[in-house]
């Protein structure tokens, strides 16, 4: 019997988790790094194999421009929506993006759902690999102020991979999920998940009846654009102005030089969630190393304007639930980002109640979707998730107002009908286009679809149409229309604004099969060999500096002699052999590792590799 | 239906055994999920009697009740057409409850259903003992926009217009307070005879109509003072 498993689809990092059928525990499965989380990064190797997670975080500074990150940004979006996003993120979108978004990684272009099916597949590798059994089902999480484009392109990675996605889960939903199984609470709780790039908040109600457990969401908020990948960006571009007054070095947001610096900054952040100081160093181009201290209260000044942005959300949130800041019992924190001293601080200045940070907050949100997996899949009657959409269904009407047919968080599945009729005689068609938002032009609330309803010829005013609006338990729009004179029922091809269709999607599910997945061994190789490129570029890069005088003649031969000698391996496919020479040249090089610390910091460290330096 | 008896459906056939069946979502003979009615009347949902006051507790419990029973959670193994009954029967229920613990909407349903819901034929236009503030507020709008257009003082501006808006959110609980008792009376005239259903639905309708232009009223005024 085929597997089903939740998959927590992050910005930064994926998880796929599975609930134990003796003990009812869910449980995160770790990948071949012994690892729970897959860094959501995708490579595409130049022989056309796809390398994800760990391995292709690593080249991101080897292969910028066959690599890409935080994928989740673009899901669902259109070219235009994006501008914004590309000053800050290395995407290379390609030309020919229209509706759907083309990012280019090599020589080939991917949609984002392309891309985040390879994640997915991946995390279906780990749990097949763990369980010695196939995996056929999957529950995904969604941010829960995803919009119904967003959420169909997730649900669209999942039919890629030829996954069957028996529902989409908001994530709050599923961390309360987690969280109401190991705490057993109950009352009104509050949800807070700021992770690599969205942030949502969740109001929830716990109720215990006579069926079981009822997880009631009263109203969800957030950004669909807010995370953790925000302070990164702020504290790079604080960087970059330092770096750019001392010593004229441009960076642009593609390249090697920029990602070695988040890469650099991420640590220090993640330092100062649990230390009060800590030093960037990180290596110029010129061969010097820019040195900056911070401080956790420097850092909290810089991310102030981001942590903020958190509040107004919650306040809505809080309204529409009709609730006050004090009405709510229990506040979980949810995201790699909570763990941030002053979100942590906001959150419990404004609610006045200590937060819960017993489970981890990386893995809270795929272990309630392993809980709501293992419902689904065996029918336990034991809990029931009610959940809501987090936004406005509307129809445009004339003078190009929106009339609002679903409020925002209505208990889904939700529906609206709509009745029309035609304006002049014999006319054929209905234009209709449905939005969704809460503001009161077309123009400024995102465009689901625009469709043309056909009518049968008759005299105007006469036909009569009812078109059906509905929200399914995925948070997903499906119109159906019924003809009220003949009962005739219209099924409606709805072309979404921004989306794949479904030839398309048959189309990729052939194709991926074309990019292959690497066995364990081929994996070894193009591990190997990402690391032998890392070392190879930083000796290259060190050799070129001035403190490269200081090597003797015969230490210069011998390093040259090991470049020559790995640069051979990586040709071949002997991993072990690779390995063998990187080492070799990590001992060729430290000496010149040591005359590059001496003249970054006085302090000697021995022993130290040259790719660390 | 004209008593204060439950609201019920219609009886209707099972699509799986066929059998004429009286019960409001499952078939009592075989125990599938029903079909929905041809017209979904929110209060035969919930077993209820058309009336007004409505125990929101009781309401609440129902609507749970109903859900563990009717969500697509409980048919992801099903057929595809129980698959797709239980998501429009669901979604049913989050309708009808959404529609029933909101007293406005509730009335507006009801009148809809009872087919004497109708819209003011002029829905710009001011109840007439209103008329005279309502001019007044617009006049004053209009200098706002026009300060905030040329850069001028807002604050006394602003500050009329806040108790305007008070004002009006005043008139807001009245009319409220009006629906409520008219509710009340429509529940009482429940068993009683036509003319005085009639003429309560009549009140009802008109209150609603002056509740949304009062409504529109205060959302235009706050709009401008955000």
């Amino acid at each position: 019997m085929a597997r089903i498993v939740g998959i927590d689809l992050g910005t930064t990092n994926s998880l796929v988790a599975y609930t134990d059928a003796q003990t009812g525990q869910p449980k995160c499965i770790p990948g071949p790094y012994g690892s729970t989380l897959c860094p959501s990064i995708v490579s595409l190797d130049p022989d056309g194999c796809v390398i994800v997670g760990e391995p292709a975080r690593r080249r991101l500074l080897t292969q910028p421009e066959r690599t890409i990150y935080s994928v989740k940004r673009l899901m669902g979006r259109g070219p235009a929506d994006i501008q914004d996003e590309l000053k800050l993120f290395p995407f290379r979108i390609d030309p020919s993006s229209k509706n759907v978004i083309r990012v280019r990684l090599g020589e080939k272009v991917f949609t984002p759902p392309e891309i985040s099916a390879f994640i997915l597949r991946e995390l279906k590798n780990w749990a097949e690999a763990y369980f010695g059994e196939t995996v056929d089902r999957v529950v995904i999480t969604v941010p829960a102020y995803f919009n119904d484009a967003q959420r169909q392109a997730t649900k669209d990675a999942g039919r890629i991979v030829g996954l069957e996605v028996l529902r989409l889960v908001n994530e709050p939903t599923a961390a309360a999920l987690a969280y109401g199984l190991h705490e057993k609470q109950r009352g009104r709780v509050a949800v807070y998940d700021l992770g690599g790039g969205t942030f949502d908040i969740s109001v929830l109600k716990l109720i215990s009846t006579s069926d079981g457990d009822i997880y009631q969401v009263l109203s969800t908020n957030g950004d669909t654009h807010l995370g953790g990948d925000d302070i990164d960006n702020l504290l790079q571009s604080f960087i970059h102005e330092l770096v750019l007054q001392h010593d004229e070095i441009d960076f642009s947001p593609h390249g090697e030089l920029a990602q070695e610096l988040r890469k650099a900054l991420i640590t220090v952040k993640h330092q100062l969630s649990e230390s009060e100081t800590a030093t960037l160093r990180f290596s110029l181009p010129n061969g010097t190393v820019f040195v900056h201290e911070f401080t956790r209260g420097a850092l909290e000044a810089l991310i102030h304007p981001v942590v903020d942005r958190t509040v107004g959300p919650v306040k809505q949130a809080l309204a529409d639930a009709r609730l006050k800041p004090a009405d709510i019992e229990e506040v979980v924190l949810v995201g790699g980002a909570t763990r941030t001293p002053l979100v942590r601080r906001t959150v419990q200045e404004f609610f006045g109640r200590k937060p819960h940070t017993e489970l981890n907050p990386d893995e809270v949100v795929a272990l309630g979707a392993a809980v709501q997996a293992n419902i689904l899949d065996r029918g336990v009657k034991r809990v029931l998730l009610l959940d809501v959409t987090p936004l406005s269904l509307g129809i445009e009407t004339y003078g190009g107002a929106v009339a609002k047919i679903i409020p925002r968080n209505s208990t889904i599945p939700a529906s609206a009908q709509e009745l029309y009729t035609t304006g002049v005689d014999n006319q054929t068609g209905i234009d209709i286009h449905v939005l969704q938002g809460e503001r009161e032009l077309a123009k400024d609330c995102r465009s689901l679809a625009r469709f043309n309803l056909r009518v049968p010829p008759a005299p105007a005013g006469l036909p009569r149409i009812e078109v059906k609006f509905l929200i399914d338990a995925n948070g997903i729009l499906q119109v159906a229309a019924k003809d009220l004179r003949t009962g005739d029922q219209h099924s409606i091809e709805v072309q979404p604004s921004y989306g794949i269709n479904d030839s398309e999607i048959e189309r990729m599910l052939e194709e991926s099969i074309e990019y292959a997945e690497q066995d364990f061994a081929e994996r070894q190789v193009i591990e190997a060999r990402t690391e032998a490129e890392s070392i190879l570029t930083a000796t290259a890069k060190a050799l070129a500096s001035p403190q490269a005088a200081g090597l003797s003649a015969e230490e210069r031969a011998g390093i040259d002699a090991s470049v020559a000698a790995l640069k051979e391996s990586v040709a071949g496919k002997d991993y072990k052999l690779i390995r063998k020479r990187i080492d070799e040249l990590n001992r060729a090089t430290e000496h010149l590792a040591e005359l590059l610390m001496n003249s970054a910091v006085s302090t000697a460290l021995e022993g130290r590799k040259l790719a660390e330096v | 239906m004209s008593t204060a008896s439950t609201s019920t459906n219609p009886p209707l056939v099972c699509w799986n055994c066929h059998e004429r069946t009286v019960g409001t979502h499952f078939c009592p003979s075989c125990g599938k999920l029903l079909q929905s009615p041809q017209a979904v009347d929110y209060f035969a949902l919930f077993e209820m009697p058309r009336k007004l006051w409505i125990e929101m507790s009781g309401l609440e419990q129902r609507f749970l009740q109903l859900s563990w029973k009717l969500h697509p959670d409980n048919f992801v193994n099903a057929s595809e057409q129980e698959r797709e009954l239980s998501l429009k029967r669901s979604s049913e229920l989050n309708d009808a409850y959404r529609t029933l613990r909101d007293p406005v909407a509730r009335v507006e349903y009801l009148l809809g259903i009872e087919g004497t819901r109708k819209e003011g034929e002029h829905k710009q236009q001011a109840p007439p003992e209103l008329l005279e503030e309502v001019f007044e507020l617009n006049e004053s709008l209009d200098e706002l926009r026009e300060a905030k257009a040329s850069g001028g003082d807002l604050a006394a501006l602003k500050s009329r217009l806040e108790s305007a808006e008070k004002h009006f959110q005043e008139k807001l609980g009245e009319v409220d307070a009006q629906l409520q008792s008219a509710a009340k009376e429509w529940d009482a005239a429940l068993e009683g005879d036509a003319a005085t259903r009639k003429k309560t639905m009549a009140r009802l309708n008109d209150l609603l109509n002056r509740r949304s232009y009062i409504r529109n009223l205060v959302t235009n005024v706050q709009k401008e003072l955000l």
